[in-house]
């Protein structure tokens, strides 16, 4: 195939990718890899180095209007990363050690389990009463794991986090599953903020995207210096999933909503089912 | 800060893309071609490559703008809470810091 087809076709894929990833709250790399691992047989290290590309280029695209919101718990974030980075490293080595023993088809097929998973992640939208404290424990008092933002009405809504242990240890999962696949993996890290650390969901959904970078860094970094972040597959990935995104956020904001994801979160399914088929053998 | 990084990465990958494909027509791709980027993921061979104007050298340097934002919230975070006298939690920020570079400069590497 001619390169500039391939750049101009990914671009594309990208737009499409930034635009579903935006509206699901997915993001857009769900859609970029498994198009590059099907549609463009790109080896799998390759395919999760540009997907966290894309992941660090929407998280940063997102990141600065919390950060002006002032809704990012960068302590409570900070805190998680503690756990997210060494998931992120060792699933990024150990994409790479699959890959040298020639074990890719485990990758499809654990790549397709885990896209089916993030999928009831974003239908659900867990209502955490405010009104309703969260007995924090031992390490969130000491470590001052607290806050307060102030919701539509004006009213200063106080939190406190409550489980740190479980989320640590899901946090940990995140950021495994994020280095391996390339993916953001912030359905899980705020289903784990909003369950365990019992966090408001604006300030789950604001301290995930500060994560999602962080640990988006971490694996893109080893990815990156052993070699599998081909420029040219990143450059076009990252500007038309970033071109999609803000397309999502700008001509669709009234569309995230429950009917538009019940309509683009098949495609997710379908994909992952592609994946998984490719890694088994058939397609 | 976030937003400096990123539109300065977009800005390197949209004019190296644009450079690159000008600079090679009519060149065709295939998925297992080598990653140009090979040459420049060291300080020495990416000063150089940026120097002669290699194109692949600059979507190269697009890509460390990305990965860089982050590292530098997580040292301003470190920088914040370590005046601010949160002496615990900026121990954790370093430690992430550390583990990220460890990441970039040890692990990356030996894993290659």
């Amino acid at each position: 195939m001619e390169l500039l087809l391939f750049v101009l076709l990914l671009a594309l894929t990208g737009v499409g990718a930034g635009l579903v990833g935006s509206l699901t709250g997915l993001g857009g790399a769900v859609v970029v890899i498994p198009v590059l691992l099907i549609a463009f047989s790109t080896p799998f290290p390759e395919a999760a180095g540009t997907g966290l590309i894309t992941v660090l280029a929407t998280s940063a695209t997102t990141g600065s209007a919390y950060l002006r919101d002032r809704i990012t718990d960068l302590r409570i974030g900070m805190f998680l990363e503690i756990a997210t980075v060494p998931g992120a490293l060792l699933g990024a080595t150990f994409t790479i050690f699959l890959t040298h023993a020639n074990l890719d088809h485990a990758l499809l097929i654990a790549l397709g389990g885990v896209l089916i998973a993030t999928i009831p992640g974003a239908y659900r939208r867990r209502r955490i009463d405010p009104s309703v404290p969260a007995a924090p424990d031992a390490r969130s008092v000491r470590l001052g794991l607290n806050g307060s933002y102030v919701d539509e009405s004006g009213r200063s809504i106080p939190y406190q986090a409550a489980q740190t242990t479980p989320a640590l240890g899901v946090a940990f999962g995140a950021g495994l599953v994020s280095g391996m696949f390339g993916i953001g993996g912030g359905v899980f890290k705020v289903l784990s903020m909003e369950h365990y650390l019992r966090l408001p969901m604006k300030v789950a959904t604001a301290t995930s995207n500060f994560m999602i970078g962080v640990t988006g860094a971490a694996g893109a970094g080893v990815l990156l210096a052993a070699g599998y972040i081909d420029p040219l597959l990143a450059a076009p990935a990252a500007l038309g999933t970033t071109a999609g995104a803000w397309i999502g956020s700008r001509v669709f904001p009234g569309l995230r909503n429950q009917t538009v994801r019940l309509l683009f979160l098949p495609v997710i399914g379908a994909l992952a089912v592609e994946v998984i088929l490719r890694g088994v053998g058939i397609s | 800060m976030l937003r400096i990084g990123l539109l300065a990465s977009l800005v390197v990958f949209l004019a190296g893309i644009i450079a690159h494909l000008a600079l090679h027509p009519g060149v065709g791709w295939s998925p297992t071609e080598s990653n140009p980027s090979l040459a420049y993921l060291n300080p020495a061979g990416l000063v150089h490559g940026l120097a002669t104007g290699a194109t692949a050298a600059y979507l190269t340097l697009g890509i460390l703008l990305l990965v860089a934002t982050p590292l530098v919230r997580v040292f301003s975070g470190l920088y914040y809470f370590e005046r601010h006298g949160e002496s615990t939690i900026a121990a954790i920020a370093l430690a992430v810091f550390l583990m990220l570079l460890f990441g970039l400069f040890v692990l990356g590497p030996w894993v290659r």
